[in-house]
């Protein structure tokens, strides 16, 4: 299967490396608008063609699946012009700047017999898949609540907020924050379904270029509620989900490797919280080890977006479900779309 | 003459500025659009022009007039590709302004890190060799960009013949700026010294200058490369007392022979970082070499083809360094 990738930007390298891993994938060429960016790519994962104008790529090479890890309002024009050039696309989020974009997109992806995909990588990072494991063995009972909450200094004058040079997601409604809501969303997704309300309250709580530096929503979706957030100002820097069911709790830092659970147990309820922390000590100690062991070797908190890759590319190649169908991408856009900022700043 | 300097209000180049304003130039300054030049004791005849070179579209204005680019600006802190962008892509623009001028003088900052050190043996100079495509993507960030950048501007020079001037500083210090990754591991106050009797390749912000703003002046310069030391530098050993005695933090230093050093790292590199993309400079061996091998550095083509010698001996830069600011001067 030949993929190509428009965008040799930070996150295209985590798209490369995981690409030149996967058997049966030939990592035909890369586009950027810079010359030297394209090539220097091109040479450092021996990709055989690089481009600076994506139309001629999609021309000469007829990629059956093209990556775009542009930023994110470029997406659209891109996106389109992959499908109609008969590829597959996998694309980062957000995938687009508006809903209606998004809409567009779907409906040209099944009009033209091709898949559009999102990159949603921490709902199949090992944390995730680890509660959902358990969810589907019964242990877990039905989820009643889900919490996802990012906490991230994006103030750093080489990030979001440079002076100098204006990060493209600052044009997104919500700024730089907006930039991760599809993450929200998308675990919210997994857990809880596609929503029904949502309630948000958005804040700039430090002066910034940043328009909101503080986000919080409530949801009510099909099987459950959600409480996500992010939040520019608390440190140090966590991706923190919790989940509720019926019959255990899971708290995970998505961006460790740490994943506990609790659950009532047999013994008199004074000594649960005893046995409950000497248990949980023992898993984040572990976690430690694991979350430094894993600094070292291979892909990190982008574990999520490897598998992704990996799995949808063998959907593609034996015709199976894909792991993020166009269902999914609707539903969590949706979602994605009720949690953008509709006034003016609180 | 006109000179335009970009990275203007950086550490090299402020000193730049004033060593070219000295020699009789014109100075248009770029920096930073958000950059703040309060601290910054330049004359009223420094026209300031403000751009980014990642985002601005004024680029070409920048050339109006000028007749020789001294070409500062890199990114040199954040990620690998946070610095390409900045030092590489910002390259490609600002050269892709310079060809709508008519300046066709450039002379470039680069650095000694583009040098191959591991294929190096006892002295390293201009004949030493530099990265491979094949092997410099194994080094970090700062090198992968400034060879990418010489790479860029060799491309510019040769399709458009500009005479070009690359210039490779070794450790440029200064107020300031006296730690030197050269000096090895810092533990709290105290310093891992690994080759403790290696020669240090630095060069004084202000020798450093000097030497820019005479590439700029004399043809001889043009077309060459140039290694750009003080001298045979001073022995690690040493400059990290000096560091402690003159920043005021007391320590210890542990020596540690380079011979161990190197195998430590590369047993640890086998064995466990091979995959990694997180590790510290020191545990990488090809990033260690880069920062500690014991080779001799030599300056002999800076001082035979532009007859140059450093204005300021080691004595004296540990005083403009260390010592009380002279009245009237800002910063190094």
């Amino acid at each position: 299967m030949k993929a190509a990738l428009i965008g040799a930007g930070q996150i295209a390298r985590q798209h490369l490396s995981c690409l030149k891993s996967l058997p049966g994938v030939e990592l035909a060429a890369i586009c950027d608008v810079s010359p030297a960016t394209a090539e220097a790519a091109a040479e450092r994962y021996n990709i055989r063609a690089w481009f600076t104008d994506y139309r001629v790529m999609l021309e000469e090479i007829h990629p059956d699946v093209v990556h775009i890890t542009t930023p994110p309002t470029s997406h659209f024009r891109l996106a389109m012009d992959s499908l109609d050039a008969g590829a597959n696309v996998i694309v980062e989020k957000p995938a687009t700047s508006t809903f209606d974009e998004l809409e567009t997109l779907v409906r040209r992806a099944r009009e033209a017999g091709r898949h559009l995909v999102e990159d949603y990588n921490y709902v199949f990072n090992d944390a995730p898949k680890q509660i959902l494991q358990r969810i589907s063995s019964g242990q877990f009972g039905p989820v009643t609540h889900v919490e996802v909450l990012i906490c991230l200094n994006i103030f750093g004058p080489s990030g979001f907020a440079d002076p100098n040079s204006p990060h493209p997601a600052l044009t997104l409604a919500g700024g730089a924050i907006a930039d991760f809501l599809p993450h929200l969303a998308s675990l919210a997704h997994l857990f809880v379904g596609p929503h029904r309300t949502a309630q948000t309250v958005w804040i700039q709580r430090k002066p910034s270029l940043l328009p909101f530096d503080e986000f919080r929503a409530v949801i009510d979706a099909e099987r459950g509620t959600a409480a996500l957030g992010f939040s520019s100002n608390s440190q140090p820097d966590a991706f923190w989900l919790r989940v509720y069911g019926e019959r255990m709790q899971a708290t995970a830092n998505l961006f460790e490797t740490r994943l506990t659970f609790d659950r009532p147990r047999k013994v008199p309820k004074p000594l649960r919280p005893f046995f409950s922390s000497l248990e949980e000590g023992k898993t984040i100690r572990r976690a430690a080890l694991t979350t430094l062991l894993r600094k070292f070797k291979g892909p990190g908190a982008y574990e999520g977006l490897w598998k992704l890759l990996a799995c949808t590319y063998r959907a593609l190649a034996d015709g199976s479900a894909l792991p993020v169908s166009a269902r999914d991408v609707l539903e969590v856009n949706r979602m994605v779309e009720a949690l953008k900022p509709k006034g003016p700043r609180l | 003459m006109k000179a335009l300097v970009t990275g203007a209000n950086g550490f090299l180049g402020r000193r730049v500025v004033e060593a070219l304003l000295a020699r009789g130039f014109e100075v248009r300054a770029m920096v930073r659009p958000a950059a703040t030049l309060e601290e910054i004791d330049w004359p009223a005849s420094v026209e300031i022009f403000r751009a980014d070179l990642r985002a601005s579209h004024e680029l070409q204005r920048a050339f109006d007039g000028v007749d020789v680019l001294l070409h500062l600006a890199a990114v040199v802190s954040g990620g690998e590709d946070a610095q390409f962008a900045g030092t590489v892509v910002g390259t490609e623009r600002l050269l892709d302004a310079m060809t709508t001028s008519t300046c066709r003088r450039l002379v470039l900052c680069s650095t000694l890190s583009v040098y191959d050190y591991s294929s190096t043996r006892r002295t390293l100079d201009e004949d030493s060799p530099v990265h491979q495509a094949s092997d410099v993507y194994a080094r970090d960030g700062y090198t992968i960009s400034k060879w990418w950048q010489e790479r860029v501007t060799r491309c510019f020079v040769e399709k458009y013949s500009w005479d070009l001037t690359i210039l490779r500083p070794g450790f440029i210090w200064g107020r300031d700026h006296g730690y030197l990754a050269a000096m090895g591991q810092r533990l709290g106050r105290h310093h891992l010294v690994v080759g403790p009797l290696t020669r240090i390749p630095m060069t004084h912000v202000e020798n450093c200058a000097d030497v820019f703003a005479l590439a700029a002046t004399d043809p001889r310069a043009r077309g060459q490369i140039l290694n750009v030391i003080d001298g045979p530098g001073e022995r690690i050993w040493s400059y990290v007392s000096d560091y402690m005695r003159g920043s005021c933090q007391p320590g210890w230093r542990v020596p540690v022979p380079y011979c161990l050093a190197i195998l430590a790292a590369r047993l640890a590199f086998a064995t466990v970082f091979r995959c990694a993309t997180k590790v510290p400079s020191i545990l990488v061996p090809r990033r260690l070499e880069s920062r500690l091998k014991p080779l001799r550095f030599e300056n002999r083509r800076l001082r035979e083809i532009l007859d140059w010698t450093p204005r300021l001996n080691y004595q004296e830069c540990l005083v403009r360094t260390y010592g009380p600011p002279a009245p009237g001067v800002a910063g190094g």
